[in-house]
């Protein structure tokens, strides 16, 4: 199909400094755990978006030199010539597909607690960070601040010797050259501190001097929170953040803009359960309608819609799309728009929890809706090619279409197979999505902070894409409201059978603190619920409700902004440090705690319940069980437990001779079915299943390459032979 | 065989507005077709009608009196042969009605009738031309009748406007006799059904929200009754909602339910089949949100906004605290 | 019992189209083939009721060219017992009253003690060959039918049927007959694998006009109209689509409520 003209704006291509971007798809830095010491695993995920059409790509934060050091979340590193081969493999690759690469020179100071390198990070001030771990910084004297600026250059010289095409100066996320301008961080007295220009001096010069080194060759940008979002405590965008885009737009020959810290930098990297798409707008979009720049400027804010895309482009927000989430989410996105199949976009559904894994520091990206993003090398899995299996002519049934099943069908279908059959025992595809989906609201009201809760409306794309897919596949047949016996699964005529049949919520209390029941917990009571059976509503729930939340991710408290949007009298108790752990990682956490206090929802960690009686709940310290609690509520949600819902797949494998005599090859059991687990990580599963069905023992996950040193003399070679299915490696 | 014949349709002592839609087409191809334009009505109670079929235009009304209480197919059927071997007309024309599909095809099989159904434009040359839609609406086909003395057309209701009733006075009237209809008939009716009364009567609301498909879940309803009432509108549904028995069929809007015209119709995950639009599409102002751009609903609507029904409608529900 | 359900494949348009380079059909190349999704029910409705009578045969009948063979297959997975394919070249691009003659002298060979066809076909949507089919088989005949109740004891079907407006009437009928049966009147099943196996071993007859009697002569008397031309329609000026986010069209909606509800 051809292309839509109205999207003929995004394939405008724009001059950035001495090179070209072929087009307005921009991913902008961002990280996934691949940094220079997974050279394959950066090349490949880079590379597959820019075959997928995106004009540019670039690193995340790439240290320049050892005192920057934020391990153990992986940034990259450019200190020497290792280095600048390991990015180079990056470089070429996107070049190989007409892509250009950008790299971030990144100094932290006081954010990165150098645990790695054990070198000490230099500051404008000696201010502690506001991130983590409260690291001071060691005072930058004029001496320091020529040797940092000279950190830049060489990594300038590094950078363009690997063959990147975009070099930052990176300051936004309150990294050092932010640090000197606003003058949260920056107390000095001297010509670098005080007035504007004073404070906007390093960024300046460093911004000069870089140029200096490499600014005929590449296109020089800067990263820059336009806005910090503390108000005249730092930069406001109103005053100092144009103003500084104003001093520094002769030095500069790409802006890339963003709002807020890295202390909350789920500010800049909305959820969608709080932000909106282009929600950085009302910030970013004040410089170039304000006439403060002649210089290309690309933004973000989680822009998924293309109709969005070129509003935005025409209304003069930004010239370029900025896209970090979205391109993992779709790294075909642009060929996508470009080939008028606009239905085959796969839309970021802002979970974060590719972010939640930089986050945790140390495990590789994973994507919600792209299973093979952080795949690409280890397991040569590409988002749109699939190889024909070799038992294709089997017939495969795959029992429940929630998020692992309709994975399975898909990628099985995509794979080939003659005949898929996805049966699903409820009248709707899409599992426990359907109901997940549902939550995330309070009351609609705005937020201490900006925002409100806007609820998880858009994980429901995950269902939406499937769908489509499904419905395009010949091959796969979709099945509603058909529940099928053992009988009926071992009578089917499938030769492959999947259950993937999802779990349920524990009514007993059972739950992951104490390993067993909670005296007196009956969710099958009326005054006691799941928290499916809050969405679902059936049952009535009195004004004061206790929350007993041992899942440490969203459920408990969603459940609790729900019900206390809805007027209830909430309290939260869970026995973890704090509510929600998971929610710290994917960003969710401020925004959330803000609108519980809102909400007066009344939190209670350390705690945990031994018993439970109508009208009261006794509970206990978990550090000294003898300080008791009581809670006198009308009604009670166990977030606790949950159990896989696996009994067919018990009952088929019971009977391997019958599984015989009626021509069933294999069962296997995948998603919450197996282990209850995150959405995520279910998709993962179905998806691995399929792309492996085909191997010797499909219920194993082969091995995949891990990036690491070889003692002795070792080359790419060695690494590709991990691989044991090398027929589905597309690209390694 | 020349000249047009009328078949207009009655119901419950009601005459239906599509007779009348149908006189002003065929005025539009009556001299063309040789003049004379007559209009039937089979009908337990014909002459009752016969006054208001009388239009401008209109020749003659034949009243066929049917022994059945209600309408029969058989009857029908057997009640218009008749005339069409009586009358010789060149054109015969019903609406495209649950009671003309019914009995219409089959008097056009037998007659070996030139013969087309859901008929939207009506011309002639040297013979009927009509178009109706294919491929759903996708395409429009345009249909000859050659060699066809007499072609039997089944007009989509709405197509045409209708033409204003007799006043009451004069306009040629004959009752024509046919005797043992009723040994035609080969139905019994048993009764009427109404929907369920005491629900909400939606031909009489000023706004209408309207869902249809896109709300994939019967668990979805409420969000959107509860984004209605914040609106002010009352909640209406297109077909598939009632075919899964989420909603009852008073508040479908569509050819086999309620034909509305409110001063406002937001229509949410609504594609827009032709029986939906059917009931519609005469609304003063059309808004339609659909996923799909290329959805028929946006040909009628005024307004469109290519979205996620659930994403837009939780924004819009915030503006209306 | 016999039950023959008459059923249609038919074309989806892809979004992207092409006509023939005469411009008198669409390019086969962008059409998909599918079981009438009407038909669906109607085979459910031949089914139930042979399961609830404990005996009887169900017959699966269609006017298609190679691309029906699919459907049909499809129907004899779901638990038709036999399958009957008429075509011919001269049948391209018939019409109602062409199909219903060939189906005509198809039934009356089958003698069946119901004839079950959808309302009407997704792709044509005439809404008029089963009752066309009656009315030439000389069947008592009910259109749209919404529900069915079959009593073997006086072989009648008392049926609902849906009239405009949200009114539905109780009628009753005996057999033999002809029935177009309305969505909704029941849940269809689904085929398993084996099933889709299984119905590549049920009789399947492939028959051209000759077999049934019928000459290409025939066809053109019976037909009803011929195609002249076939046009992409004039959309007229269609909707002002509101751009920009989800936000900004919310917000032109909410102004055009309040504009327009006062």
């Amino acid at each position: 199909m051809p292309r839509d003209p109205k999207y003929d704006i995004l394939f405008e291509p724009i001059q950035i400094g001495p090179k070209t971007l072929k087009n307005r798809f921009y991913q902008v830095p961002h990280c996934i755990g691949a940094g220079s010491e997974k050279p394959g695993m950066q090349a490949y995920h880079r590379g597959m978006k820019a075959e997928g059409g995106w004009a540019a790509c670039c690193t995340e934060y790439c240290s320049i030199h050892p005192e920057s050091d934020d391990t153990s979340r992986v940034s990259a590193r450019i200190w020497d010539e290792g280095d600048v081969r390991n990015l180079a493999a990056m470089c070429d690759r996107l070049h190989e597909f007409g892509a250009l690469a950008g790299i971030e020179l990144w100094y932290g100071g006081p954010h990165a607690p150098c645990m790695e390198t054990r070198a000490t990070p230099r500051g404008p001030s000696q201010v502690a960070s506001d991130f983590e771990l409260n690291i001071f910084p060691r005072y930058m004297d004029k001496d320091d601040i020529d040797t940092v600026q000279q950190m830049y250059v060489d990594a300038a010289l590094r950078a363009r010797e690997a063959g990147f095409d975009i070099i930052y100066v990176y300051g936004a996320h309150a990294y050092l050259p932010f640090q000197f301008l606003s003058p949260y961080y920056n107390r000095r007295s001297d010509e670098y501190g005080g007035s504007f220009e004073n404070r906007a001096r390093f960024w300046r010069e460093s911004l000069i001097k870089v140029r200096e080194a490499v600014g005929d060759d590449c296109a020089i940008a800067s990263r820059f929170a336009v806005d910090h979002l503390l108000g005249p405590a730092s930069i406001e965008v109103g005053e100092d953040g144009v103003r500084f885009v104003e001093h520094c737009d002769d030095v500069v020959d790409l802006w890339d803009f963003t709002v807020g810290d890295i202390a909350e930098w789920g500010q800049n990297a909305g959820p969608s359960r709080f932000f909106e798409e282009n929600h950085e707008a009302p910030y970013t979009k004040q410089v170039k309608l304000g006439n403060h720049t002649n210089k290309p400027v690309v933004g973000v804010g989680r822009i998924t819609n293309p109709d969005t895309m070129v509003a935005i482009i025409k209304s003069g927000q930004y010239d370029i799309i900025g896209a970090a989430r979205p391109s993992i989410s779709d790294p075909f996105l642009p060929q996508k728009i470009d080939e008028g199949r606009l239905d085959d976009i796969r839309e970021c559904i802002g979970c974060n929890q590719c972010i939640s894994r930089w986050e945790i520091g140390g495990p590789p990206m994973v994507c919600t809706q792209n299973a093979t993003a952080g795949e690409e090398y280890r397991r040569g899995w590409h988002p749109e090619k699939f190889h024909p299996a070799a038992n294709r002519e089997k017939g495969v049934l795959v029992i429940g279409a929630g998020p692992a099943g309709m994975e399975c069908a898909m990628v099985l279908g995509k794979r080939d197979f003659s005949a898929v059959h996805l049966v699903e025992g409820s009248q709707e595809i899409g599992g426990c999505v359907n109901w997940i989906s549902k939550l995330g609201h309070s009351d609609g009201k705005e937020n201490l902070f900006r925002g409100s809760a806007r609820g998880l409306g858009e994980w429901q794309r995950i269902v939406n894409y499937r769908q489509i897919q499904l419905g395009k596949l010949k091959n796969v047949e979709v099945h509603l409201g058909s529940s099928l016996s053992v009988e009926q699964v071992l009578e089917y005529g499938a030769e492959i059978v999947i259950v993937a049949t999802g779990c349920h919520f524990a009514t007993d209390g059972l739950n992951a603190a104490t390993h067993a029941p909670i005296e007196g917990a009956d969710a099958t009571l009326d005054w006691q619920l799941t928290p499916d059976e809050v969405v679902a509503g059936a049952k009535a729930i009195g004004k004061r409700v206790l929350v007993l939340e041992n899942e440490a991710y969203f459920m408990g408290v969603s459940v609790a902004q729900k019900l206390a949007g809805e007027g209830h009298e909430v309290h939260i108790v869970t026995q973890a440090a704090d509510i929600a752990k998971y929610m710290d990682y994917t960003l969710e956490a401020p925004m959330l705690h803000r609108d519980l206090h809102r909400l007066g929802v009344k939190v209670h960690p350390q705690t945990m319940l031994e018993k439970i009686e109508p009208g009261v709940c006794h509970a206990y310290n978990i550090w000294d069980p003898s300080h008791k609690d009581r809670f006198e509520v009308d009604s009670v949600v166990l977030c606790t437990a949950r159990i896989s819902d696996d009994q067919i797949y018990r009952e088929l494998k019971s009977d391997r001779a019958r599984l015989e005599a009626e021509g069933i090859e294999a069962v296997y059991v995948i998603g919450d079915a197996a282990a209850p687990r995150m959405i995520v990580d279910s998709i993962f599963d179905g998806h691995r299943l399929a792309r492996e069905i085909d191997s010797p023992h499909p219920e194993m996950p082969l091995p995949f390459i891990r990036e690491r040193r070889l003692w002795g003399n070792s080359g790419n070679g060695d690494y590709r032979a991990q691989l044991l299915n090398t027929a589905d490696v597309a690209v390694v | 065989m020349a000249g047009v014949l009328v078949v207009a349709e009655a119901r419950r002592g009601e005459l239906r507005e599509v007779s009348l839609e149908l006189i002003t087409a065929a005025r539009q191809v009556k001299s063309a077709a040789g003049g004379r334009l007559a209009v039937a009505l089979i009908d337990a109670d014909a002459p009752a009608h016969a006054a208001a079929l009388a239009a401008d235009g209109v020749d003659e009304v034949l009243t066929v009196s049917s022994p059945a209480p209600h309408f029969e197919a058989h009857i029908a059927a057997r009640a218009l042969s008749a005339l069409i071997e009586a009358e010789r007309p060149a054109l015969v024309l019903l609406g495209h009605t649950i009671d003309a599909m019914g009995f219409g095809p089959a008097v056009a099989a037998r007659g070996r009738l030139g013969f087309a159904s859901d008929v939207v434009a009506l011309d002639w040359d040297d013979g009927p031309l009509v178009r109706r839609g294919a491929y759903g609406d996708k395409l429009l086909d345009e249909l000859e009748f050659p060699e066809r003395a007499c072609t039997l057309l089944m007009l989509r209701p709405g197509s045409f406007t209708p033409a204003t009733p007799a006043a009451g006075t004069g306009g040629a009237v004959r009752a024509v006799e046919l005797p043992g209809l009723l040994d035609d008939a080969r139905s019994e009716h048993l009764g009427f059904r109404e929907v369920q009364a005491g629900d909400v009567d939606i031909t009489k609301a000023d706004f209408l929200l309207s869902i249809g498909r896109g709300i994939a879940d019967r668990d979805n309803i409420p969000r959107f009754e509860e984004l209605a009432e914040r609106l002010g509108a009352t909640l209406s549904v297109s077909r598939p909602i009632v075919d899964a028995g989420w909603m009852p069929s008073a508040r479908q809007v569509g050819q086999s339910g309620k034909t509305v015209k409110p001063r406002l119709y937001l229509a949410f995950g609504i594609s827009g089949a032709v029986q939906h639009l059917a009931g519609m599409r005469t609304a003063e102002t059309i808004i339609a949100v659909n996923t799909d751009p290329e959805a028929p609903i946006f040909g009628v609507a005024h307004y469109g906004a290519v979205a996620d029904m659930f994403e837009l409608a939780d924004v819009l529900e915030a503006k209306f605290a | 019992m016999k039950i023959v359900v008459a059923v249609k494949s038919v074309a989806a348009l892809d979004d992207e189209f092409e006509l023939s380079s005469d411009a008198s059909a669409v390019d086969p190349d962008y059409l998909e083939w599918d079981l009438n999704e009407w038909d669906g029910f109607s085979l459910e409705a031949a089914l139930e009721l042979r399961e609830a009578a404990g005996e009887g045969e169900v017959v699966a009948l269609t006017v298609g060219a190679q691309d029906a063979e699919e459907a049909l297959l499809n129907c004899l997975a779901k638990g038709a017992d036999r399958g009957v394919r008429i075509w011919d070249d001269a049948l391209e691009g018939a019409d109602p009253l062409a199909v219903a003659t060939v189906l005509a002298a198809a039934v009356e060979r089958e003698a069946p003690d119901l004839v079950l066809c959808g309302v009407q076909s997704s792709d044509a949507v005439n809404g008029a060959t089963g009752i066309a089919l009656a009315g030439l088989l000389d069947l008592a005949h009910v259109a749209v039918v919404r529900s069915l109740d079959y009593d073997p004891a006086t072989a009648t079907a008392t049926v609902e049927r849906e009239l405009e407006g949200g009114l539905v009437e109780l009628l009753s009928v005996r057999l033999p007959a002809l029935l177009t049966i309305q969505t909704g009147i029941n849940q269809p099943r689904y085929a398993t694998l084996r099933a889709i196996k299984q119905a590549r071993e049920k009789p399947l007859a492939v028959e051209d006009l000759a077999a049934l009697g019928l000459s290409e002569a025939d066809l053109a008397t019976a037909a009803g109209s011929r195609r002249r031309a076939l046009a992409i329609p004039d959309r007229g000026d269609g909707a002002e689509m509101l751009g920009g986010s989800v936000e900004q069209m919310a917000e032109r909606i909410a102004e055009l409520v309040k504009e327009r509800t006062g």
